[in-house]
């Protein structure tokens, strides 16, 4: 530690746009927890557990089976001459790390009340080390599809790279979301209840099982104002389809990133003032 | 130079009123914010502790003790009024509340020692200074869900004892492990008093506040009562308890006659000093002064005494007497003479009560509620929770041949004449 003291001020909860920067920086000092809570979530997952680490793929991989069954084998959903099972994976593949991040995030502060109640530190860690353990996930599930796209022998184009700012959206809307229902379910257990079917409709109001493509034209303005409409369709594009991303449905979800993200840290700030008085 | 200071600082509380819970879903929900109430744990509080200096917050549960801790230690926000602090502040509460039971000592050490604000560097640094404190080398590397409970609070502390904080905030902490280990405890904190460290103690534990503190504060009903040298303001403590009470009502409403009332309840110690701090295991006695207006039939006297909590530990009764009381008009005493204080530390609130002894609804006469309080400190005979008088004798081991039996069958012969 530096040898300066800092000088802190508590004060009454405020509500003003530079809590933003304030926080950020506390943030910023508390990176080692961030990390060390990461590994730990991670670590703690795996342990005690006979598959390990195949779990972040058995995941994905069952629902991709049990999808492929239903929407390739018994429904004939289109696929945009893909082999179904690879274009299920593509999309599930985010989608997964989405929902798993919103599904653990959301509990993360209640089921940390006790630490809540007796320390101090930005509370903003233990929802968003649930999204960075579900993106090691990610990263791990992404290596089955690397051997998907051998066996079925997919080729990848430059577009692929689209999948890194793709990926960054993604992350920013997880985080802003797992902040939001964090947040709620302090005050509202409702939330956590939930949570298992507003995820399943999400999913559903998605292209994840079926392509963009099949929502008729007319409903389209709408259907892309759902924000993973824009990075799970184009996701699937770029990286498995080698096409150009849909710039409409990224742009609007880049816009809803834009605006959500500091939106909700300020409102989890705001609840996180006074949270171990309610939780 | 000031470490911390308090300006107006007011914390509100919503308690919540679970009027009716079997409403109809509607009607909870229009009486969402309906059903609360305002309850003040703080009013406009506000005080300087300088630097290095160890300030004590003394008071009864609920006079916003805790409430100070959890804003010092930014837990929760106040409503109105702010708090500065210059430094690091570091906060020992209930330790090892961030452990994992799957993870290893180790990783734990990582992860609490994080989650208190150290970085990963400082850790590293102090890990074996931790785990040597803790006195867990060998069990480092094995999950804490196979700890016992005081190798738990030990690493606990450990962690939190390596924190080099400016400021250092102690809850009643002092009370866990056991007494080597709390030793080394206190030992440590006066190392970082001496170091400069500046120290808000909030504790039940009247002696040890005495012990480490410059300053108490004592607090009531969420305002400052007094502010300033430790023993005038405990003492103030201890004399304040006594006028909670006053003539209450009868138990399960019933009224009391009053036919006869305590005037006074006094404590002596052993050398018969009027005494309120008394030690476990020393001599106690109490004279409790009485009159009487009309004359009384097989009545009792009792002093009873009730813990911080309010839990009833122990009584004075005349009842043990052996032989009825008959009262006739004008003033009396009762003495109870104590050898052997059994009491644990803490402070205790004494009720009087006179009552018939065939009385159905226990007291009926007089009842002074939480008139007094006294306190027992700390001493070398407790370690726990109960004290059993004992003697402790030592004999040499007996001479060898004496202890032997000579022969098999002569000590066989023995046995059975001794049947």
């Amino acid at each position: 530690m530096s040898d300066a003291r800092p000088i802190r001020f508590i004060r009454p909860v405020s509500f003003s746009p530079f809590d933003i920067v304030r926080g950020l920086r506390e943030l910023w000092q508390y990176r080692d927890l961030f990390l060390t809570l990461t590994v730990h979530r991670i670590k703690v997952r795996y342990k005690q557990s006979v598959l390990g680490l195949a779990w972040a793929i058995l995941q994905p991989l069952s629902l991709m089976l049990i999808y492929t069954v239903i929407f390739s084998v018994i429904a004939k959903v289109p696929s945009e001459g893909v082999p179904y099972s690879v274009f299920a994976y593509a999309a599930l593949l985010p989608w997964t790390f989405f929902s798993s991040s919103l599904t653990n995030a959301t509990q993360g502060l209640v089921s940390h009340s006790q630490l809540v109640t007796k320390v101090y530190f930005a509370r903003e860690i233990l929802p968003l080390t649930y999204v960075s353990a579900a993106l090691f996930d990610f990263a791990v599930a992404t290596s089955f599809l690397i051997a998907l796209f051998f066996y079925y022998g997919v080729h990848v184009t430059s577009y692929a790279l689209y999948a890194i700012p793709i990926l960054a959206l993604l992350i920013a809307l997880a985080t802003a979301c797992s902040l939001f229902l964090s947040a709620m379910q302090v005050k509202f257990r409702d939330i956590g209840v939930a949570m298992p079917l507003l995820l399943q409709l999400w999913m559903f109001s998605t292209p994840v099982v079926y392509p963009l493509s099949a929502v008729p034209q007319r409903y389209r303005g709408f259907y892309i104002l759902n924000p993973l409409v824009g990075v799970i369709e184009n996701f699937r594009r770029v990286v498995l389809q080698g096409v150009e991303p849909d710039y409409q449905s990224l742009a609007v979800s880049a816009i809803v990133a834009a605006i959500l993200l500091p939106l909700t840290y300020l409102y989890f700030k705001r609840v996180e003032a006074t949270m171990a008085d309610v939780i | 130079m000031v470490d911390l200071q308090l300006r107006k600082v007011s914390k509100k509380y919503r308690i919540r009123r679970d009027a009716d819970s079997n409403g109809s879903i509607l009607g909870k929900l229009l009486s969402l914010r309906k059903r609360r109430e305002d309850f003040w744990a703080l009013r406009d509080v506000s005080f300087e502790v300088q630097r290095a200096e160890a300030l004590g917050i003394i008071g009864h549960n609920g006079a916003g003790k805790s409430t100070i801790l959890k804003l010092l230690s930014r837990i929760t926000t106040p409503t109105t009024g702010d708090i500065m602090i210059n430094g690091r502040l570091s906060a020992l509460i209930e330790v090892g509340s961030g452990f994992h039971p799957e993870l290893t000592g180790r990783e734990n050490v990582y992860l609490n020692g994080s989650i208190l604000g150290m970085t990963r560097r400082e850790i590293n640094k102090k890990l074996d200074s931790i785990v040597e404190f803790a006195e867990l080398r060998q069990f480092i590397d094995t999950p804490v869900k196979r700890y016992s409970s005081g190798m738990y609070v030990r690493l606990g502390f450990s962690i939190a004892a390596h924190l080099d904080p400016d400021v250092l905030l102690l809850d009643e902490v002092l009370a866990v492990g056991d007494a080597s280990f709390q030793r080394k405890c206190i030992q440590r904190i006066t190392e970082l008093k001496k170091n400069g460290t500046t120290i808000v103690f909030i504790s039940h534990d009247l002696r040890a506040v005495q012990q480490l503190c410059d300053r108490v504060i004592l607090l009531k009903k969420g305002q400052i009562e007094a502010d300033g040298d430790p023993a005038e303001t405990i003492g103030l403590y201890q004399s304040l308890s006594g006028q909670l009470g006053g003539p209450g009502a009868g138990s399960w409403g019933r009224e009391l006659t009053g036919e006869a009332v305590v005037t006074s309840l006094t404590f002596y110690d052993e050398n018969d000093n009027e005494c309120l701090t008394f030690e476990t295991s020393k001599p106690m006695k109490a004279v409790l002064n009485y009159r009487v207006d009309k004359p009384l039939t097989d009545v009792i006297f009792e002093v009873q005494f009730y813990s911080q909590e309010g839990r009833l530990c122990s009584f004075f009764s005349s009842e043990t007497l052996g032989r009825l009381i008959d009262v006739e008009p004008g003033e009396g005493s009762i003495v109870f003479d104590c050898s052997s204080v059994g009491l644990g530390p803490g402070m205790y609130f004494i009720d009087t009560g006179i009552r018939h002894r065939l009385a159905p609804y226990g007291i009926d006469i007089d009842w002074r509620r939480r008139c007094m309080a006294v306190r027992i400190d700390y001493d070398r005979h407790l370690r726990d929770t109960f004290y059993m008088p004992y003697i402790c004798r030592h004999s040499p081991p007996p001479d060898k041949t004496e202890c032997l039996p000579q022969q098999g069958t002569k000590s066989t012969k023995t046995y059975k004449q001794l049947v």
